[in-house]
């Protein structure tokens, strides 16, 4: 009976103490896990486990090991070396091209537990440490910056012997991006990046792997900072750009200054109609009394005084290089310069073919008298000065005739066209006087010959005056004719007056033959080296041409004279 | 995907690694080489050894996958036993192989390629018979035994190089290794066995062949 209760009490006893154990939340240890083995140098290597559950008691861990081939167990040599729960082998506890059988073993108060075994050979689980001092330098280049990466070789790693091999490898990357640009730098140990943004900044990471096995941890990141550069291109390009901006502005800014002329360049105003003196401002002013005074001082409308008439041009035809008549060019200087001496901008007066015309109309002289009186009207008006005009010897003996002085500056060509004034015959000196007077002194036309012919295409010659000196003479110059007869002046040719007609009228001649003395302008003149001249003044004039014409004067000053004067 | 790799493998091996061995030919008598130098020679042998590791590399992890459950995976079996350079204790350190010399570490590897050519027949023939083996694995079989074969005489040909002779292999060596170890396999696990043994013989080779080669020359992958 007491064993009875001695067992059944034991059995009890028993039951309580699992009992309480098991409410305590004690028990046997669960099974550790080996994690993994890594043999940094191919000469030694580490192992770790992970404990299971400790079931609540403090538990022990053992390492037991055996080779391949061999039935020894051994216990793990080194616990603390590579840190908690695990297991370090040296050199000596190596060995290579061998299986290890590794188990850890786990105890506590309540019993133990063993871990999966697992078989390691140690050159199948290389992985080295990381590269060692690593270095990372910005190098100025040509194009930009680029870094230069160096590095040495992990701790412990034996490549010197050969014995182990390792290739290196890194990445870079952007500090504020994600994604790793990776490079493989083989054996060496520097590595060159380029291609770097100016400004910004990298990371530098490099790891490591042996010929057969793992690749390392990679290094902790090296920070580096790219300088701010400009590229060369950028560079050349901005300034090209700066240049061109500045170009357009100051080609804008003149054409903004000039936009007027410019408007005036591309966009030339139309002219719109105009009346010669004529002037819009006045009528814009709105004094119409201003307006038509300007009109009337002008040669609008024409008035009876010839005064303000203009006499532009004289024509001058020669028949028979013969007495010509010279006229006497007068410049308003209101009007435009009139520097050709074409046929061109004459007005009805001018026009020889209209006057023929109308004295084809007009058949008789009368109607043409009127209106070579008007236009010799024209001829009279300018005015004359006080200077005194040479009195020839003549027997018309004019009177002193004052003369302007024309406006013949050197610079302005005064053309003049030689008067033929009509002569007829037989043609006496005395007898053109009279003639001329006669025809002159008559009211309101004068000049008029008695017959009228057809003026034909007479050679014009155009002589230039140059001066007119002190004493009244004309001096004057031939113009080269192209197209008309040879001039045979041997040089200057003086034409003198032979009489002033009353009205103002100059009557010119001009010497038949070539005077033996050439005189200049500058110089004295002529009639008095040449007193030969006046003798042939008083030769009797050839018999005239066909032409008898009047002295014809159009308007603006042409005096149409065909007729001759002896 | 192994299997494409593997191929490529074999084809670019074919084609550059080529050990000269005309050498031999010239005379009866064994006549040192000299038309490679025996740097390049040196760098010939460490190719093949290379290249041999990496197709057995190749053969055994295909081998695994298709035959081998994970958890057995790395295992030796018993009825495999052991591998035949676990005759060599003396060699399973860094210290310890550093004092051998270079003559007898030829010699080593001479006679360990040697030791091969057998079982990688019987491996070849074994692996055709059963007709669950791919072709592919049975050509790379027989590509490793090729240069396998080249090694050796390559081994051959520096051995004679070296102090002007070619001193025969320590008696004791020969004999260790001429006991047949692995036997025909008759197991998938035979041959897994001879398959794990045939890689790690392969790594030694390499190793000691690298080792080796920064002994003998100047070479900056060595020094730097």
């Amino acid at each position: 009976a007491t064993m009875w209760t001695d067992s059944v009490m034991l059995a009890g006893l028993t039951l309580t103490a699992i009992f309480v154990s098991h409410t305590a939340g004690v028990s046997a240890p669960g099974r550790p896990r080996l994690t993994g083995c890594r043999s940094p140098e191919k000469e030694t290597f580490t192992c770790w486990w992970e404990p299971g559950d400790d079931g609540g008691l403090p538990t022990t861990y053992a390492l037991y090991y055996h080779l391949e081939g061999s039935e020894t167990v051994y216990e793990c040599p080194d616990y603390r070396t590579a840190g908690k729960n695990s297991c370090f082998f040296s050199k000596n506890n190596t060995s290579l091209w061998v299986n290890y059988n590794i188990s850890v073993v786990a105890t506590n108060a309540m019993g133990s537990s063993v871990s999966e075994p697992v078989d390691v050979d140690v050159v199948y689980i290389v992985q080295p440490n990381t590269p060692e001092d690593v270095r990372v330098l910005v190098v100025d280049d040509d194009p930009g910056p680029y870094l230069h990466v160096s590095w040495e070789k992990p701790l412990a790693a034996d490549t010197q012997s050969g014995w182990i091999t390792l290739v290196y490898q890194l990445r870079v990357k952007e500090t504020s991006q994600d994604t790793w640009e990776e490079y493989n730098a083989g054996m060496q140990k520097g590595y060159n990046i380029f291609s770097l943004l100016s400004g910004r900044e990298y990371a530098v990471q490099v790891r490591c792997k042996p010929d057969h096995g793992f690749w390392s941890e990679w290094t902790s990141p090296a920070y580096v900072q790219i300088p701010d550069y400009m590229l060369r291109e950028h560079s050349m390009w901005i300034i090209v750009a700066v240049f061109a901006g500045f170009l357009l502005f100051v080609l804008t800014w003149t054409v903004n200054v000039k936009r007027s002329s410019v408007k005036h360049c591309l966009l030339p105003p139309v002219p719109g109609p105009k009346i010669r003196g004529f002037d819009p401002h006045l009528l814009k002013s709105g004094r119409s009394e201003e307006m038509f005074s300007a009109l009337v001082t002008q040669h609008f409308p024409p008035t009876s005084s010839y005064d303000d008439l203009l006499v532009e041009y004289l024509e001058v035809y020669d028949v028979e290089k013969q007495e010509l008549v010279l006229g006497v060019k007068n410049e308003d200087p209101l009007a435009p310069t009139r520097t050709s001496d074409n046929d061109s901008g004459r007005g009805s007066c001018d026009s020889r073919t209209l006057l023929t015309e109308r004295y084809a109309e007009d058949g008789d002289k009368g109607g043409a008298d009127r209106q070579l009186g008007q236009c010799v009207a024209e001829l009279a008006s300018p005015p004359l000065e006080e200077e005194k005009v040479e009195a020839w010897s003549t027997p018309f003996s004019p009177p002193p005739l004052h003369l302007q002085r024309q406006q013949v500056g050197g610079a302005r060509a005064a053309y003049h066209s030689v008067l033929e004034i009509p002569c007829d015959s037989p043609c006496a000196p005395g007898s053109y006087g009279h003639q001329g007077e006669s025809d002159i002194s008559k009211p309101g036309g004068r000049g008029a010959s008695t017959t009228l012919a057809e003026p034909q295409a007479q050679s014009a010659e155009y002589v230039e005056v140059q001066t007119v000196d002190h004493e009244n003479v004309l001096l004057l110059r031939p113009l080269a004719d192209p197209g008309g007869p040879d001039v045979d002046y041997a040089g200057e040719d003086y034409s003198k007056i032979r009489d002033v007609i009353p009205d103002n009228v100059l009557l010119l001649q001009r010497e038949p033959s070539a005077w033996p003395c050439a005189a200049d302008p500058g110089q004295d003149r002529g009639e008095r080296s040449c007193p030969t001249a006046l003798q042939e003044l008083m030769q009797p004039c050839k018999p005239p041409g066909p032409l008898q014409q009047g002295l014809r004067l159009v308007a603006n000053g042409y005096v149409d004279a065909s007729a001759m004067l002896c | 995907l192994l299997v494409f790799t593997a191929a490529c493998l074999l084809c670019l091996l074919r084609g550059s690694v080529a050990l000269p061995l005309n050498c031999a030919d010239e005379s009866s008598s064994p006549v040192p080489c000299t038309s490679i130098s025996q740097d390049k020679l040196l760098d010939r042998v460490t190719q093949h050894a290379e290249f041999i590791y990496r197709i057995t590399e190749e053969v055994c992890n295909q081998y695994e996958e298709l035959y081998i459950p994970y958890p057995l995976r790395g295992l030796k079996n018993q009825g495999g036993g052991t591998c035949t350079s676990m005759s060599f204790p003396n060699l399973g350190s860094k210290t310890e192989i550093q004092q051998i010399s270079d003559m007898r570490l030829l010699h080593y590897m001479l006679i360990l390629a040697q030791s091969w050519v057998e079982p990688l027949t019987y491996l070849q023939s074994s692996l055709k018979n059963n007709d669950h083996a791919p072709d592919t694995l049975v050509s790379q079989l027989k590509w490793v035994s090729d240069k396998l074969t080249r090694l050796e005489q390559g081994v051959v040909l520096l051995i004679s190089m070296e102090e002007g002779g070619a001193a025969p292999p320590p008696a004791a060596l020969q004999q260790a290794l001429s006991e047949p170890q692995l036997g025909v396999p008759d197991s998938i696990f035979h041959e897994y066995n001879s398959l794990m043994c045939l890689k790690k013989d392969a790594h030694k080779m390499e190793t000691l062949l690298k080792l080796l080669k920064c002994r003998q020359t100047d070479r900056l992958s060595c020094t730097l």
